[in-house]
């Protein structure tokens, strides 16, 4: 009798004696859209690779991984994605957390890890600021990471890069000794640095002429006359700075028009699978800074990760999925460090060099990802005949040329 | 001294038995306040207390319009502006000019009952839907001007990283929820008074008021400058809760959705329009916790309210109060429905009479 | 750039007319402000996008029928929703606006939140003066013009149209001539419906479709039939032609200021309210008692 009793009790008791069995992680963005969706699709495929390959070995033991998705609902009410945060970290307590997108929720979201002292690795959100709150306040802030996309102030130089090889290659094919660049920005905040320096140093540097600057509002379905005063000015190239649906509508029109400059820059919704059949098939030439790209394969595991994302949810990734990055980043650090404890994983993460499937993660001070050739430069792509092929870095591999109209 | 503080007890009692547990909507209101000063003892969740926290904000805000939509009849589709600009005022302040969060929410505050004024002269001669619509304009305007100064005002991405008013879930939560008990009581002690009585008339018939001698325009500017202030003050804890503030707090959807709050609660009421974001709000917060159809949230609230409107067209306080209380046909005070006799004069109750109370007369079909 | 403006400005008016007569119109006879009218136009972008490119159909029947289905869904709304309600001018409100929150969340849902693009009926573009301008362009400002004079030969030469016109100068005259104001109110919410679908149909090839496509076109309506004057049909096509212009002049005047567009066209309505507070050709409501 005494024996089973005993039996009983180490049974129930077994589990708390182990403590923890799965290692949490909470994945949080905005589900109802493709952004969200991705943040999921991009963990779970690394939880199931990681989980069937045995979990994450922690000191002694071998832990599973347990994805929480909640959705922030962030496009639409920034206290909705704070109250999520704080739901999978209190409620759900969650060991780690990854995603977010809208920057300004993001701010305010990473307000609430750090409040709850959870290591939180963005994979959307662009603003310097988040870095920069690592910077300045090192002892609160030091629990966020971002793993993508580069800052904002990393794209001028992605975009000076990458424009020097379109400007070379525009020079030669028209024969213009000074191109004319029209810079078309949306009004935004994160443009003004961009068309500052795009205007200031960039193309004088370049040896183009700019002739004129339009900004449009981010969410215009109609640039005609941005376009035809453009037109009038006869650019060769248009230097677009778009990250809403405006780009979708400049791609179309511009096709439509049959214009003789070719867009090239930062154009989001360009990035997207989508885009050309929502540009009703007129987007062609359309080229941006991007993550991923048809066929170009930046670290050796950018292929099997693209095609095994394309077999599972039929889709393209974007640069949100590189939530399948950060887990796989949490795996090395935890393993290394042997603890899941966020304090002494930070200065583990701190000096990880990680092959992701985009590039080479290394962080700097502010805990964004470095940025320089072999490490993470991104990609430009240009859309060619209803696919999104790579022609910068020409370095790498499946890398095509870049076409003018 | 002993002999002073039974007295008080003593009284505080037979207040509370005479004129509170009567009724049960003012009972209503003790057990709700009671249960909000309690609950961090209880349960101190610290998701719950955020959202509770977010709530009674969302509930000041609501009351705010109230005041202005119901009482004074001037339905403002713009209201977010002043959540906005205490926000906004109250973090610049904060963050730029390194004053304590405790003042800048105040000026913050005061800075929204500016605008409020400055609003009511633009819409001093307009009337019903005119003044709705001008009113839409408002916030939007002001979002446009923030984007054309980003240096000021952070542009799209708004301003971050404003201090907290304290440290702890809780402190905060008590912080939240003691602001709008105060302001929820004042505005409606504010609206029971003869000042509210003087809104209530220029609603019904301004050329009336203007003809027995009250300066309605003073009435107006009154009106705006105080939804404002409290309103603003709504914006400025906001922000300090969340610490950032950005151009979502302008925008139309939340004009719209206290606008839904306000109706839905019941015109005129103050309590009506912080009942429904009580229920409301966490309750698509709940909608939205749950994984496989948190993506409907928004979509069951717009359900919610229709289908509740269809039953309720008034509001729900109102429907809710005439279902449990009546007034007396003899003295006009009201009594627990199922009473026989009226408590104060005994008058038999008789047939009832749906209680409607003189505030909030019926709609004029138009 | 003249001819820049002229052209853009038209094509930009000729939509907006379409939108704020129908707003107007619902207005006029019925005294609701319908939050949810660019949200039914929203819904006709969508179910053409359906018809066009999912069950293939071509672009003159998917047009038709995205309309008649607008139409059909209208009236629905009107007399499930709407009529209940009538009553009480605050619960309309909200209810106009509940239903625009559920048909976005329902487009939501069904479509995801991406952007989508419909293809052009008529691709290619010409030259006018000068101005490049496409084909679908000036589809949508044929449709409009022929909508809008199908519009007025409805309401001036045509017993129903008599009815409409009696019930919106006023109410209780019309009940008591014997016009049926029930029938009369869900005519006008079928046609203001339907002028929304055919603004949708027209218009979704050229722009981007989205479930949230509906807010700034309301909020310009807003301003266009507040400007014209609330209930005036003449004052929604000025303020119409006046807003579409404005816009136009913004955006080619100031390249650098185009995202101003919109804050532009309020601030206009808000001045035009400051001088005179029943729109330019509205007409000053008595108190009604």
């Amino acid at each position: 009798m005494l024996r089973i009793l005993i039996f009983i009790l180490a049974a129930v008791l077994a589990p708390t004696a182990f403590g923890q069995v799965t290692i949490k992680i909470g994945v949080v963005g905005p589900m109802a859209f493709t952004i969200g969706k991705h943040h999921r699709a991009g963990a779970e495929m690394a939880r199931d690779e990681i989980n069937a390959a045995g979990g994450i070995h922690v000191g002694g033991r071998r832990m599973q991984i347990e994805l929480v998705v909640a959705d922030t609902n962030e496009l639409q009410s920034i206290p909705d994605a704070t109250n999520a945060v704080e739901r999978v970290i209190t409620r759900d307590r969650v060991d780690f957390l990854v995603g977010g997108f809208r920057s300004d929720s993001v701010l305010a979201m990473q307000e609430v890890a750090m409040d709850g002292k959870k290591i939180f690795i963005g994979a959307g959100a662009s603003t310097d600021k988040l870095g920069q709150n690592v910077e300045e306040k090192y002892e609160r802030y030091k629990y966020w990471f971002r793993i993508t996309p580069s800052k904002n102030s990393d794209l001028g130089r992605q975009l000076a890069e990458s424009f020097t090889m379109v400007a070379g290659q525009i020079r030669k094919d028209l024969k213009k000794e000074i191109p004319k660049v029209a810079i078309l920005a949306e009004k935004a905040a994160w443009t003004e640095g961009l068309i500052a320096a795009a205007q200031g140093r960039l193309l004088p540097a370049l040896k183009m002429a700019v002739v004129g600057v339009w900004q449009p509002s981010d969410r215009a379905t109609d640039v005609t006359a941005e376009l035809a005063a453009i037109e009038r000015a006869n650019a060769d190239i248009v230097f677009t700075l778009l990250s809403g649906p405006v780009g979708i509508t400049v791609g179309r029109q511009m096709g439509e028009r049959n214009m003789k400059a070719v867009a090239f820059g930062i154009n989001v919704e360009a990035q997207k699978d989508e885009f050309w059949k929502a540009a009703a098939g007129k987007a062609n030439f359309v080229a941006t800074l991007d993550t991923y790209g048809e066929g170009g394969e930046m670290t050796p595991r950018t292929l099997p990760f693209v095609k095994a994302f394309r077999t599972r949810f039929k889709e393209t990734p974007t640069y949100n999925a590189g939530t399948y990055d950060a887990v796989y980043l949490l795996k090395e650090a935890i393993e290394k460090a042997g603890t899941i404890d966020a304090e002494r994983l930070v200065p583990t993460i701190e000096k990880l060099s990680f092959i992701g499937t985009s590039a080479v993660i290394e962080f700097d001070k502010r805990h964004d990802p470095v940025w320089g050739l072999g490490k993470l430069t991104g990609v430009a792509v240009q859309w060619q005949d209803g696919q999104k092929v790579v022609f910068w870095p020409p370095q790498v591999k499946g890398a095509r040329p870049f076409k003018l109209p | 001294m002993r002999q002073t503080l039974t007295f008080w007890l003593r009284r505080a009692w037979v207040n509370l038995r005479g004129e509170v547990l009567v009724l049960p909507s003012r009972t209503l209101v003790l057990a709700w306040t009671a249960s909000l000063l309690l609950l961090p003892l209880v349960y101190p969740d610290p998701y719950v207390l955020r959202v509770l926290a977010l709530t009674c904000l969302f509930a000041i805000f609501a009351a705010s319009w109230d005041l202005l939509g119901g009482y004074a009849g001037q339905i403002n589709f713009g209201h977010s502006l002043f959540f906005g600009v205490g926000a906004y005022g109250s973090s610049v302040l904060c963050l730029r000019l390194g004053l304590s969060p405790w003042l800048t929410v105040f000026i913050g505050a005061g800075l929204a009952a500016l605008s409020g004024v400055a609003s009511a002269f633009i819409c001093l001669r307009l009337r019903g839907s005119y003044l709705s619509l001008a009113t839409l304009a408002f916030p939007l305007i002001l979002t446009g001007l923030l984007f054309a100064f980003p240096d000021f005002s952070g542009g799209e991405l708004g301003i971050s990283g404003i201090a907290s008013l304290a440290a702890s879930r809780t402190a905060n939560y008590y912080i939240c929820a003691c602001a709008m008990l105060v302001v929820v009581f004042g505005l409606a002690a504010l609206a029971d008074s003869k000042f509210g009585l003087v809104l209530h008339a220029i609603r019904d018939d301004e050329i009336a008021v203007r003809a027995s001698g009250l300066n309605t325009t003073r009435y107006k500017l009154a009106a705006f400058a105080i939804s404002g202030a409290a309103a603003g003050l709504a914006g400025a804890l906001f922000a300090h809760l969340l610490r950032v503030a950005g151009p979502s707090t302008l925008e139309l959807a939340l004009s719209f959705q206290v606008v839904i709050w306000g109706v839905f609660g019941g015109l005129a009421t103050i309590y009506g329009p912080v009942a429904a974001v009580f229920i409301l709000y966490p309750l698509t917060e709940w909608l939205g916790s749950f994984r496989q159809f948190g993506e409907l949230r928004l979509l069951i609230f717009a359900l919610v309210v229709l289908v509740v409107l269809l039953a309720m067209p008034r509001g729900l306080a109102p429907w809710v109060r005439d279902k449990i209380e009546m007034v007396c046909a003899r003295c006009k005070q009201r009594n627990i429905a199922w009473r026989t006799s009226c408590r104060l004069c005994g008058a038999p109750a008789g047939p009832r009479v749906d209680g409607v109370a003189p505030a909030a007369a019926a709609q004029s079909p138009r | 750039m003249i001819a820049d403006i002229f052209v853009t400005g038209l094509v930009n008016s000729g939509v907006y007319a379409l939108l704020a007569l129908g707003f107007a119109l619902v207005f006029g006879v019925a005294r609701i402000v319908n939050v949810a009218h660019t949200a039914l136009y929203m819904l006709a972008a969508y179910l053409f996008y359906w018809l066009l490119v999912k069950l293939e159909l071509n672009a003159f029947l998917a047009g038709i029928l995205a309309v008649a289905g607008i139409v059909a869904l209208a009236l629905v709304c009107y007399r499930l929703v709407i009529e209940p309600v009538r009553a009480h001018d605050s619960a309309v409100l909200i209810a106009t606006i509940a239903l625009a929150l559920i048909f976005q969340e329902l487009m939501l849902l069904s479509f995801g939140g991406s952007f989508l693009g419909i293809p052009s009926a008529v691709q290619g573009v010409m030259h006018v003066f000068g101005v490049t301008v496409p084909y679908q362009r000036l589809v949508i400002l044929f449709v409009a013009a022929l909508a809008l004079a199908a519009t007025w030969y409805v309401l001036h030469h045509t017993r129903i149209g008599l009815a409409v016109r009696a019930t919106a100068n006023g109410m209780e005259i019309a009940e008591l001539m014997g016009i049926n104001v029930r029938r009369t109110a869900m005519t006008v919410a079928g046609l203001s419906a339907g002028l929304a679908a055919v603004a949708g149909v027209a218009v979704a090839p050229v722009t981007v479709v989205s479930p949230l496509m509906w807010l700034a076109p309301l909020v310009t309506i807003l301003a266009i039939v507040v400007l014209g004057g609330l209930g005036s049909i003449r004052g929604a096509i000025l303020g119409a032609f006046i807003i579409g212009y404005v816009e136009a002049i913004t955006v080619f005047a100031l390249p650098q200021g185009s995202y101003l567009k919109g804050a532009v066209a309020l601030t206009i309505m808000v001045a035009v309210l400051l001088i005179r507070p029943e729109g330019l050709l509205g007409v000053a409501f008595e108190d009604e008692r």
